[in-house]
């Protein structure tokens, strides 16, 4: 299997407790990989270092088999810094035509990937406009089309939404799938899960500088063991009766108003670590003439799985 | 490199430096070629056209003054416009966060640095050589008298020596300083290069004794010796009119150390000095070579 980045106990050491200590990942290349993390835990640093911006003080990183920061490892990257600006005197094409020269590319074919880069981050004609009058999501569209510009073989893109308006974010995402469709590799890093947990196929979490955890993200997504039980005719009694018997937390789940039967349907939410413990709630509720409808698997979110792992840590990012 | 040198002029037009330095050099022409102008009447004519040799020596005095001024003003317009629009090279950029996009590309550290570094050094020398032709031709026109042509090639070297010195060191400093905190020091650096002459200027009066008690003299020597080691740049200026105000053909009859009074070139630097000034240059402009490929950002 190739790699498209490799770390080995890659760490930074700014000696004030920052930074990051004996990071090791590896990454497939072709993957779309979600960098999470609360705030200061990092992951800027960890993608400064994979882009060469910041030197390791121990360890060592590779990109596409080359270090990490090498002229020949940076030919086959397009980087989105978290803040960044473009120089307000250019125009988003001329911006765009400089950063084409620093990557060698030649006139017609630079001008031609300018314009449908601008055409498919929305900022079209515009790019002719002095950057000075580009509101923040234009110069985010206007970031993620310079990273794009060299057609790289992966893209290291720190809050690419961040400054994004929800159609702006819907429109990233729709070109980050058609990237990842494309083959490319594609290290997200992101505080917006929702748009982690669409894209990406592995996740990392980082706290203090340390992976914390790391896994795929259809893996995190089932890690819950809470199951949920659409019954029909159920009274307190049996509510109470069912905690006892089962000896879990067992709990009816608040409907939305407009989902709310007229006949006294709940929703019964309980944790079951086993898939036997399920069957065997389904036949005790039948057995105590409920109706059952439907059982389902609760499917966990990232924000829960990332609020799980970091709840009772000390996060660094923050004076508490 | 070229691109990033091309954009360095770009910026410099567009951010309007290049306009407001060329409006205020107008302005500075403008009174430059009255002061020439009055200077110039101020020396006698002969009614009968013929100039005798203590005419000839007083309008060479009058513009060698003159072309003292000019480039006074010159040393400091270049002087100030190499500091500031280099002044935000590294770490003002990182501040703003443009150099993290450019840094990521496939380009090295150091080329980077050199088109920056061409950028800035070239057109502050298309600048000096503007200021150092429109003073030659104000005074020549409005003055009468201009310096030896031969002396003109090597004084213009030395007159855009600086513009070398500053824009290299206001880039190394740049590494680490914020462009306030960088601005602040190269032009107190550049300032304190004006302080060496004036020290020097003290001393050739003859005001304060050396005798073995005092020595006033010879502290003021080291002072000024090391100011010039610390920031040569107006010691480069010194030995430029000292090299300009050479006239050959007077035989002797004109010094620039005696006949120009306030304006007098006391102590041009050697040779030596010279070859010291380019080895200085050569270790700034390659430890700012290192240090921006070491920095992290």
């Amino acid at each position: 299997m190739s790699y498209a980045i490799e770390t080995f106990s890659l760490t930074k050491n700014y000696g004030n407790g920052r930074g990051c200590h004996d990071v090791t990942l590896r990454i497939p290349a072709g993957e779309a990989f979600g960098f999470l993390g609360p705030n200061g835990a990092g992951k800027s640093t960890i993608v400064k270092m994979l882009v060469g911006l910041t030197s390791p003080t121990d360890g060592k990183a590779l990109v596409f088999g080359q270090p990490a920061g090498s002229v020949e490892a940076r030919r086959r990257i397009g980087y989105l810094p978290e803040l960044f600006r473009y120089p307000g005197w250019l125009s988003g094409e001329e911006a765009m035509q400089f950063h084409a020269k620093l990557c060698g590319m030649k006139g017609s074919t630079a001008k031609r990937r300018i314009n449908q880069l601008l055409d498919e981050v929305g900022i079209g004609q515009r790019g002719r406009d002095r950057i000075k009058g580009y509101s923040k999501g234009m110069q985010q569209r206007l970031g993620l089309a310079c990273a794009l510009l060299n057609d790289p073989d992966i893209v290291f893109l720190d809050e690419p939404a961040s400054a994004l308006d929800p159609v702006g974010r819907h429109e990233v995402r729709e070109l980050l799938q058609r990237l990842r469709k494309e083959g490319k590799t594609i290290f997200l890093n992101s505080h917006l899960l929702e748009d982690v947990e669409q894209l990406c196929d592995r996740v990392a979490l980082l706290n203090n500088g340390r992976i914390l955890s790391e896994g795929r993200v259809s893996d995190v997504l089932r890690a819950s063991s809470r199951w949920r039980f659409r019954v029909g005719g159920m009274t307190p009694e049996m509510l109470d009766w069912l905690r006892e018997t089962m000896i879990v937390a067992v709990d009816i789940v608040p409907m939305e108003n407009s989902e709310m039967p007229a006949w006294g349907e709940h929703w019964l939410e309980a944790g079951l670590a086993e898939d036997e413990q399920v069957g065997y709630f389904n036949r005790l509720l039948i057995e105590q003439g409920m109706t059952l409808y439907e059982t389902q698997k609760v499917k966990s979110s990232l924000d829960e799985w990332f609020l799980q792992a970091v709840s009772g840590l000390e996060h660094r990012g923050e004076n508490r | 490199m070229i691109a990033v040198w091309m954009l360095t002029w770009k910026e410099l037009v567009r951010k309007k430096v290049t306009l407001m330095t060329l409006l205020l050099t107008v302005l500075f022409w403008i009174a430059f070629y009255f002061i020439a102008q009055s200077v110039g009447a101020s020396v006698a004519q002969s009614e009968s056209g013929i100039i005798s040799l203590d005419d000839l020596l007083e309008r060479f005095r009058g513009s060698a003054i003159l072309l003292s001024i000019g480039f006074f003003f010159g040393s400091i317009a270049t002087g100030f416009l190499a500091i500031f629009s280099s002044v935000a090279a590294v770490a003002g950029e990182a501040e703003h966060g443009v150099l993290q996009s450019v840094l990521a590309r496939p380009i090295p550290r150091t080329r980077w640095y050199m088109g920056r570094w061409l950028g800035f050094v070239t057109f502050c020398l298309a600048y000096a050589l503007l200021l150092f032709v429109s003073i030659l031709v104000i005074v020549t026109y409005a003055a009468g008298a201009h310096p030896d042509w031969s002396t003109i090639g090597p004084a213009f070297v030395l007159f855009m020596s600086p513009v070398f010195l500053m824009v290299t060191l206001t880039m190394f400093a740049s590494c680490w300083l914020a462009p306030l905190g960088n601005g602040v020091a190269m032009v107190m650096l550049f300032g304190m290069s004006w302080l060496g002459t004036m020290l020097d200027r003290v001393i050739a009066t003859g005001m304060f004794r050396t005798d073995e008690t005092t020595k006033a003299s010879d502290t003021l020597e080291i002072v000024s010796g090391l100011i010039r080691l610390l920031i040569p740049t107006d010691a480069l200026q010194q030995r430029m009119l000292s090299e300009l105000f050479q006239v050959k053909s007077l035989g002797g009859g004109f010094s620039s150390r005696d006949s120009l009074g306030y304006f007098s070139v006391v102590n041009p630097p050697s040779d030596a000095f010279l070859y010291y000034t380019a080895v200085y240059f050569l270790i700034f402009l390659a430890a700012g070579l290192l240090a921006i490929r070491r920095k992290d950002f």
